[in-house]
């Protein structure tokens, strides 16, 4: 339930004379849905990047709810990660020694913010989003139940804001469409404002609001028909 | 964090246990090395310990010592056995005792002395009692023997070439209690019986010339196995002797006996402290080579160690970025690959110091066999200052790739 509003952002990277990202002015609802497109190299991983204070822009702010996150420093900008941001990435990013339900906890744990009602609400989370074995070793899993882990994981201290970044793009059609739905279907249930960064049409579908960037600019900002 | 490190450590065990080994074989050779070195000097010190003063014909110091001490076989230069019978009445004196080489029984050393040197260099009989006629003999603690049993002796080792005493030979009357020195594993006869044994009559002249130029027929004319023991030495009548023990009744009168027998022609004091000081001198030479190789290898294995992790952290980059993506605060980055690391390093060193104090006990142990004397295997506060000095780099050294984890841009380390 986190307003984003980014103004004057820039980010430019040493060697490049153009910006790799551009953004002006934009600002998205609390609790509100989007979609971000575009190809490879518009700008995606950065703006994801940007919003998620895993990088300084530049130039500009990047208010979440009135916290400028790009005045923040590193370790305050890890501390507000951690406690507002629920991100899922097209790799996982699971540790195969670890059983689903340590996996989900373990940011919360190298946090020392996991507590006895964390760690229930950990095994509640793996068993809405269909997991029957927190016990079960994330190595043993398949592609589609691995994304099922990182998105408990994601949503673990009932964040402000999910963040996805291609979380279909290494899924069939069929696990993608189970993780589309769980993904909008968890942030609708818990008010959480939802940014998916993706190129698959069929996710793309079930959010409202489409942004599309393109050389590191927003080129088309619309509400369409969700499917 | 703990179930992090351990399930990490599991997924790359052939790594972590050649790790380990390879810090834990570093620690345990230098270790080994100074203990083992220490061992020694602590052992030979103890062993001659009873040995203050020691008068023999010049020669080798060294080899003088090595010999009473060390029970080392060696043909040594015989002195007059007039020195003994002036020793025996100097009042600066309180006991004198001779040492008589050469005989073996089944490779124990038979030495010939005195009931007065037994008395006062054992602490006691473990059993039965010490010899008191020229046929009998007391065993030292370690050798396989019973009392009761007899004992033909030969001359020199027998796999040396030595021969046998023929139709001679020694009953055990008694076992001594162990000193912990070369002479536990000694058999110890009246000096009297190897005097008679090897046709050294007392009284003959026999002085300067050493026992082995003796005709063979003359061996065993002199035994008498139940002849009473004489300890009066007089003048003219003790035939040369390879060595005298002094027990002086004051150190004053350790440095009067020791300058006066020095400077006498035809005589050799030493102090055995002394001379194994000086060999000692050798010895740290010898371990300040051996510690400076395993300083080397504990370099050299640093340097591997400091390499491999710091492949390993570049290989983990990705890892690191998306546990701080995921909202791992930097400090608790740092601390996980501190610990991972340093868990590694101190298993090492744990284990090092095992092996280097199982190695030394073991060479220890062969040396006792051989020798007779234990070497006592201990850790000084020396060497657990250096394990402290030793831990401590290790905690540093682990700072680094961890500090350079801790420094890594989450964001930079995902692009790759």
């Amino acid at each position: 339930m986190l307003s984003l509003h980014l103004s004057g952002v820039e980010v430019r990277f040493p060697g490049l004379d153009s910006p790799a990202l551009t953004i002006p002015d934009l600002r998205l609802p609390a609790g509100g849905r989007v979609a971000v497109a575009g190809p490879s190299g518009s700008g995606k991983s950065t703006l994801v990047n940007v919003i998620t204070g895993l990088e300084r822009p530049s130039r500009g702010e990047v208010r979440w709810d009135g916290t400028d996150i790009a005045r923040l420093s590193e370790s305050a900008r890890d501390r507000w990660r951690g406690a507002n941001v629920g991100l899922i990435m097209q790799d996982f990013h699971l540790f195969p020694g670890l059983t689903a339900l340590e996996n989900v906890l373990l940011p919360a744990r190298l946090a020392r913010v996991a507590n006895a009602a964390l760690v229930a609400r950990a095994g509640e989370l793996l068993a809405q989003v269909g997991l029957q074995r927190p016990g079960q070793r994330t190595g043993t899993m398949s592609r589609g139940e691995m994304q099922r882990v990182a998105v408990a994981r994601a949503l673990l201290r009932r964040p402000g804001v999910i963040i996805a970044d291609e979380p279909t793009a290494s899924l069939d059609p069929a696990h993608g469409a189970a993780i589309g739905a769980l993904l909008t279907g968890l942030a609708a249930d818990s008010g959480a404002t939802l940014i998916v960064v993706s190129h698959d049409p069929a996710l793309i579908q079930r959010l409202p609001r489409r942004i599309a960037l393109a050389g590191g600019e927003v080129r088309d900002d619309a509400m369409g028909v969700t499917g | 964090m703990l179930r992090f490190i351990l399930a990490d450590l599991g997924r790359m065990k052939a790594g972590a246990v050649v790790i380990v080994l390879l810090i834990a074989l570093a620690v345990a050779l230098g270790l080994g090395v100074s203990l083992s070195e220490r061992a020694l000097r602590l052992g030979s010190a103890r062993a001659s310990d009873k040995f203050d003063l020691v008068i023999g014909a010049p020669g080798s110091e060294t080899q003088l010592v090595l010999s009473t001490v060390f029970l080392q076989p060696a043909a040594l230069p015989l002195v007059s056995g007039d020195v003994l019978a002036a020793l025996a009445r100097d009042p600066r004196v309180s006991w004198a005792a001779p040492v008589g080489f050469g005989d073996f029984h089944r490779g124990w050393p038979v030495i010939g002395t005195t009931t007065q040197l037994v008395e006062n260099t054992a602490p006691g009989l473990a059993e039965g009692r010490i010899f008191a006629a020229e046929g009998e003999a007391v065993i030292g603690a370690t050798v396989g023997l019973a009392v009761g049993d007899a004992i033909r002796p030969t001359h020199g080792e027998l796999s040396r070439g030595g021969h046998d005493h023929e139709d001679v030979s020694y009953r055990i009357t008694g076992r001594l209690q162990a000193t912990g020195t070369p002479w536990d594993r000694a058999i110890l006869v009246p000096i009297q019986a190897v005097w008679h044994l090897h046709g050294l009559e007392t009284g003959a002249g026999h002085d300067d010339a050493p026992a082995e130029a003796h005709d063979e027929h003359e061996h065993g004319h002199g035994f008498d196995a139940d002849a009473p023991l004489t300890e009066a030495w007089q003048p003219g009548e003790v035939p040369g002797l390879p060595a005298i023990l002094v027990k002086p009744s004051s150190i004053a009168n350790a440095y009067k006996l020791r300058q006066e027998y020095r400077q006498q022609g035809g005589t050799m004091a030493v102090f055995p402290a002394e001379v194994l000081t000086s060999l000692y001198g050798t010895l740290g030479d010898a371990r300040q080579v051996l510690a400076a190789v395993a300083a080397a290898t504990q370099g050299l294995v640093a340097a591997a160690l400091l390499l491999v992790t710091m492949v390993h952290i570049g290989q983990r980059r990705r890892q690191i970025g998306a546990l701080r993506a995921l909202g791992a605060p930097r400090g608790a980055i740092f601390a996980l690959v501190w610990a991972e690391l340093f868990a590694l390093i101190a298993a090492g060193i744990v284990l090092g110091v095992l092996g280097g104090w199982l190695a030394a006990s073991y060479l220890g142990r062969l040396v006792t066999a051989r020798q007779g004397f234990p070497l006592p295997v201990e850790f000084s506060a020396g060497d657990l200052a250096g394990l402290a000095i030793l831990a401590g780099f290790g905690a540093l050294m682990a700072a680094l790739p961890a500090w350079i984890a801790y420094r890594q841009s989450p964001a930079a380390s995902l692009r790759q």
